[in-house]
């Protein structure tokens, strides 16, 4: 029997759709942001005040001529960008965004698993990208997206874990809703070094080495163009607002706000995008304010700063969570 | 939809930067151009690392030798539609290196061109002059790929 | 830094006295030697071991007929320049290296060998240097019977083919279309892992043949052809060039003429050095440290406007004095402007000197030792950062400098930061030249006429470009266009500092070294 309701909550709102056009306004903002600080305008006549540059910059891609290299590995190249796009946003599907997610009402024990798997998929189809184009720059900018994305998705997962802990479920729907106080106050030692994690999981800087233009030309993009590039920018994208929306439903309480009148869902809508917009802002901050890291510093970064630092978060959140706060909240 | 498509086109130009044998003068006004004062990310141009990413290739400089083959190469990477934008007195005809044994007097002499834009080097307004003019030229009203606009 | 007091002179004389090598004093500058293919080594021996601060600026080749000249001038720690002058037949030219003695005039003797044909003995690395791949054999452009019409272009050569050996070196080809560099070179970096092996240069895409066109033009109109060797130092070149014509006319320039072009010379390096302070900050990743350099950049560029009309090529120069005076009105607009810009310098110090992720990127980055400067004779602020005080402006004051009180910066450390830091003060030191200058601008006339035919003669002349020592030799034959100019930048010295840091580093370092480095490439290839 056709699921009507399924059918539009998968593929417009808050499913694919809405993620589209989200993706395109949180571009927007970064590029407004990044320019202010720079003392610049950013995007200015693409619609009132450029908020329609990145679609205008999607759908000119898509009009422009597809070249294929004649030593790239041609089914892996048409098709790796697509699928890469595809799972980032069937990753954020399972994260409930106006009170349930587009999947399904209630998620399932574990999806919060599920969804760091997700991504951990998508990169790696980055990389096949990459890797697929015959091209040493894409070669070099593809194993260090490899590099980076492995040595930081430990780390990111540990402190994952620490909402996990605090609201006692892997469900991410679960850990959303039993936020009485956001978990940022909770544990606020694991909502900075989550947004550190991050930084690097995104490839922003100071942790933007597989995209650095001086070094690697375009990185694992550099023969892409056409379609296919659109898509690979959309996948950078998606995958900003997915780390966003986590950040959101992990630490600051998810959808959940207060609900002044109709509709609880638009309301929840609303709390979900200025959340996630307060998010985006930060990453975009620490882009603006350093430089790149080179590559070793990234990795000493990772495997003797970080990777401690989410271990000791976690036993502090469990000590604090089992002595400190039953007695306080 | 082809509308939707030329708007596209013409609010996100997005711009590769070659340097076919120049001084210097005319390059550091097109890097100037993404700097405060001139800002072009208003317009949406982009400065982009690869030709494949590029729409609009500007190129300075009065193409030595050396350099021909890959100006050339360049171009052909460039996936369509692209527009090329010869910047500088040097790039239009050889500026004053005219008649040097080592120099193919201007751009046009390689790849077609789109439009010139005059100077020793050109104020970064003229540059943007000439680059909007080249844009608005692509508007359905007048038909001018690969016209050559003066 | 004291500076010993060697007379190489009587040194030259007294070793030399009674041989075929002749010392004359006075003659082309501080003096000239005349030596031949068989003694021009021993001269040089006998320059380095009595001072350690010996170094090739540069190696002119000439046609001179039946023969081809070879000078070498040399700079010592006294002030001057020494030319050693060598002549070998046109038929066989081939004369001994020096590279052995002197390892930093190894691409000097490649470019007498690509533009004049001469062979040098012993050379390891022989080769087109500034000239195209496909450029037909046996025409050697600076010779005066060189025929430049109709040339038949040889097909382009492949690529060569993977050497067998080490399969983990892979090649990256930088260049010639390429982010990071502004203009077009190749360098071929064979890289292990993340090491840089080898690092392969190919220069002379930007190489438009301005020598030899000098010659067919007046002097004039070689001082804008000479402008445009390169836009962000054209000033530099400008005034070596008229410098150099004035030496041999023996005419004295106009005091206000004198301040006038130190200022514009100052604003040169001002824009300069922004220039390259933010765009180290682009190749580091930085980009909101490079927008902020270069929107304050852009006054400097309003002051070049304000005194000559155009932004980047000033043309003020002329020879005999400037072709524009400095209007009274503007001076307290250009000096508002220089006083904008000096309240914002402690910021930018603050930065180049504190910030974590700078000093992450650049410290210990590309260190160059000061033996190997000095080996190398590196010039400018890339050898100031590795503790050498060479600086024409103090080394052998010209224009206003003289009378004008300024700091000579020098650094210690020899990496990245160091040379970095080198230009920050300078940028200090510039303003306040200026506002000197400005403050204390003589009365009187800001040119004199010269005669349109130049008699016969030759002259050197070094300016202190914002990369470092610019030099110029100008030979005159009684006409009204030049017999020859050899321009020698401070690039062209450089460039074996990048080849010798960048071996052993990692790959990510090499694009802040390079930009330490300051390279102008349209300097280098002419």
């Amino acid at each position: 029997m056709l699921d009507f309701w399924l059918f539009f909550r998968v593929l417009v709102f808050p499913g694919f759709t809405f993620i589209l056009f989200l993706t395109l306004f949180c571009d927007w903002v970064e590029r407004k942001i990044e320019a202010r600080m720079q003392s610049r305008v950013g995007p200015a006549i693409a619609g009132p005040a450029g908020i329609l540059q990145p679609l205008a910059d999607f759908i000119k891609l898509l009009t422009k001529e597809e070249i294929i290299p004649r030593d790239a590995k041609k089914n892996v190249f048409r098709i790796a960008p697509l699928v890469a796009f595809s799972v980032m946003v069937f990753a954020i599907c399972f994260l409930p965004i106006d009170g349930s997610s587009a999947i399904s009402s209630s998620g399932f024990v574990g999806d919060l698993i599920v969804v760091m798997a997700l991504v951990t998929v998508a990169n790696f189809l980055l990389f096949m990208s990459g890797w697929a184009s015959a091209n040493p720059y894409g070669d070099i900018g593809a194993a260090r997206v490899l590099t980076q994305f492995l040595g930081y998705d430990i780390p990111l997962f540990l402190l994952a874990l620490t909402p996990a802990f605090l609201a006692g479920s892997l469900t991410i729907s679960i850990i959303a809703a039993n936020q009485y106080l956001p978990f940022i106050i909770l544990a606020p030692w694991g909502f900075v070094l989550f947004i550190v994690a991050l930084q690097a999981e995104l490839e922003k800087d100071p942790f933007d080495i597989p995209h650095a233009d001086s070094e690697v030309v375009g990185g694992l993009e550099t023969e892409y163009c056409g379609g296919k590039l659109a898509f690979l920018h959309l996948t950078r994208d998606v995958q900003i607002v997915l780390g966003a929306a986590l950040v959101v439903e992990l630490f600051l309480g998810g959808p959940y706000g207060p609900v002044f009148f109709g509709l609880p869902a638009f309301w929840y809508s609303l709390w979900f995008v200025l959340k996630l917009l307060v998010v985006v802002m930060i990453t975009e901050y620490v882009t603006c304010l350093f430089a790149r890291m080179r590559i070793d510093q990234v990795l000493t970064a990772n495997w003797r700063v970080l990777l401690p630092l989410s271990v000791l978060s976690l036993v502090l959140t469990v000590a604090m969570a089992t002595y400190v706060y039953p007695m306080v909240v | 939809m082809s509308k939707l498509a030329t708007w596209a086109r013409l609010k996100s130009p997005w711009v590769l930067h070659f340097n076919s044998g120049a001084c210097n003068g005319c390059d550091i006004e097109v890097v100037a151009l993404l700097t405060p004062r001139y800002d072009v990310e208003r317009f949406g141009i982009k400065l982009e690392p690869s030709p494949r990413h590029a729409d609009v290739l500007l190129v300075t400089g009065s193409v030595t030798q050396q350099c021909a083959e890959r100006l050339k190469r360049i171009y052909d990477q460039m996936p369509e539609p692209k527009f090329v934008v010869a910047i500088g007195a040097c790039a239009c005809s050889g500026g004053v290196f005219k008649g040097n044994y080592n120099v193919l007097n201007g751009v046009d002499q390689v790849i077609p061109v789109n439009a010139y834009i005059p100077g020793c080097p050109p104020k970064p307004e003229a540059i943007i002059d000439g680059v909007v003019k080249l844009l608005n030229s692509l508007k359905p009203e007048k038909p001018a790929k690969g016209e050559k606009k003066k | 830094m004291s500076k010993k007091e060697i007379d190489m002179l009587s040194v030259l004389q007294s070793k030399f006295e009674g041989t075929s090598v002749q010392v004359r004093p006075e003659q082309l500058g501080k003096a000239e030697v005349i030596a031949d293919a068989s003694t021009h080594r021993d001269v040089l021996k006998a320059m380095l071991e009595a001072d350690e601060k010996t170094a090739v600026i540069a190696i002119t080749g000439i046609d001179l007929g039946a023969t081809i000249g070879v000078f070498y001038h040399i700079r010592t720690s006294e002030t001057g320049i020494i030319t050693i002058k060598v002549e070998v037949p046109k038929e066989e030219p081939q004369i001994k290296t020096i590279t052995d003695l002197m390892p930093g005039a190894t691409f000097d003797e490649m470019e007498v060998n690509d533009l004049l044909g001469v062979v040098f003995e012993g050379n390891p690395s022989l080769g087109r240097l500034v000239l195209p791949d496909n450029w037909p054999d046996g025409v050697y452009p600076l010779r005066k019977d060189a025929k430049l019409d109709n040339l038949q272009f040889k097909p382009t050569p492949p690529s060569e083919p993977e050497p067998a050996g080490n399969e983990n070196i892979v090649k990256v080809i930088v260049g010639p279309q390429h982010p990071a560099l502004l203009e077009p070179e190749k360098f071929v970096l064979k890289v292990e892992g993340e090491i840089v092996k080898d690092v392969e240069p190919r220069i002379g895409y930007v190489h438009r043949g301005i020598e030899k066109a000098t010659e067919s033009r007046t002097y004039l109109q070689d001082v804008y052809l000479v402008e445009r060797i390169c836009g962000i130092c054209n000033a530099c070149h400008a005034s070596c060039f008229v410098e150099t014509v004035e030496k041999i006319l023996k005419t004295e320039v106009p005091p206000r003429a004198k301040y006038i072009r130190t200022v514009l010379l100052e604003l040169n390096r001002l824009h300069s050095h922004l220039l390259t302070l933010g765009h180290a900050g682009l190749e580091i990743g930085f980009e909101t440290l490079f927008q902020y350099f270069w929107r304050d950049r852009e006054p400097i560029m309003d002051i070049t406007e304000i005194i000559s009309g155009n932004r980047v090529i000033s043309s003020g120069m002329t020879v005999g004095g400037v072709r524009r005076d400095i209007n009274e009105a503007d001076i307290p607009k250009i000096k508002g402007r220089l006083t904008d810009l000096k309240k914002k310098l402690p910021f930018y110090k603050n930065v180049y000197e504190d910030e974590p992720s700078i000093k992450m990127r650049m410290k210990n980055v590309g260190t160059l030792k000061r033996e190997d400067a000095l080996k190398l004779c590196i010039v400018g602020p890339t050898a100031r950062g590795s503790g050498v005080d060479i600086d024409v402006r103090k080394d052998e004051p010209y224009e206003a400098y003289g009378e004008i009180p300024f700091k000579l910066i020098t650094y210690n450390e020899g990496d990245t930061w160091a040379r970095m830091n080198v230009r920050m003060d300078e940028v200090e030191e510039s303003i306040n030249i200026i506002e000197y200058a400005l403050d204390n601008l003589p009365a009187g006339p800001f040119r004199v006429r010269v005669p349109r035919v130049v008699i016969a003669g030759e002259a050197v002349s070094r300016v202190e470009a914002p990369r470092g020592e610019l030099f110029y030799y100008l030979k005159s034959n009684g006409t009204a266009y030049p017999e020859r100019v050899k321009v020698r930048t401070p690039t062209f010295a450089n460039i074996p500092a990048f080849l010798a840091t960048a071996i052993g580093s990692s790959i990510a370092d090499v694009p802040p070294n390079f930009v330490s480095l300051d390279p102008c490439f349209s300097c280098t290839d002419r």
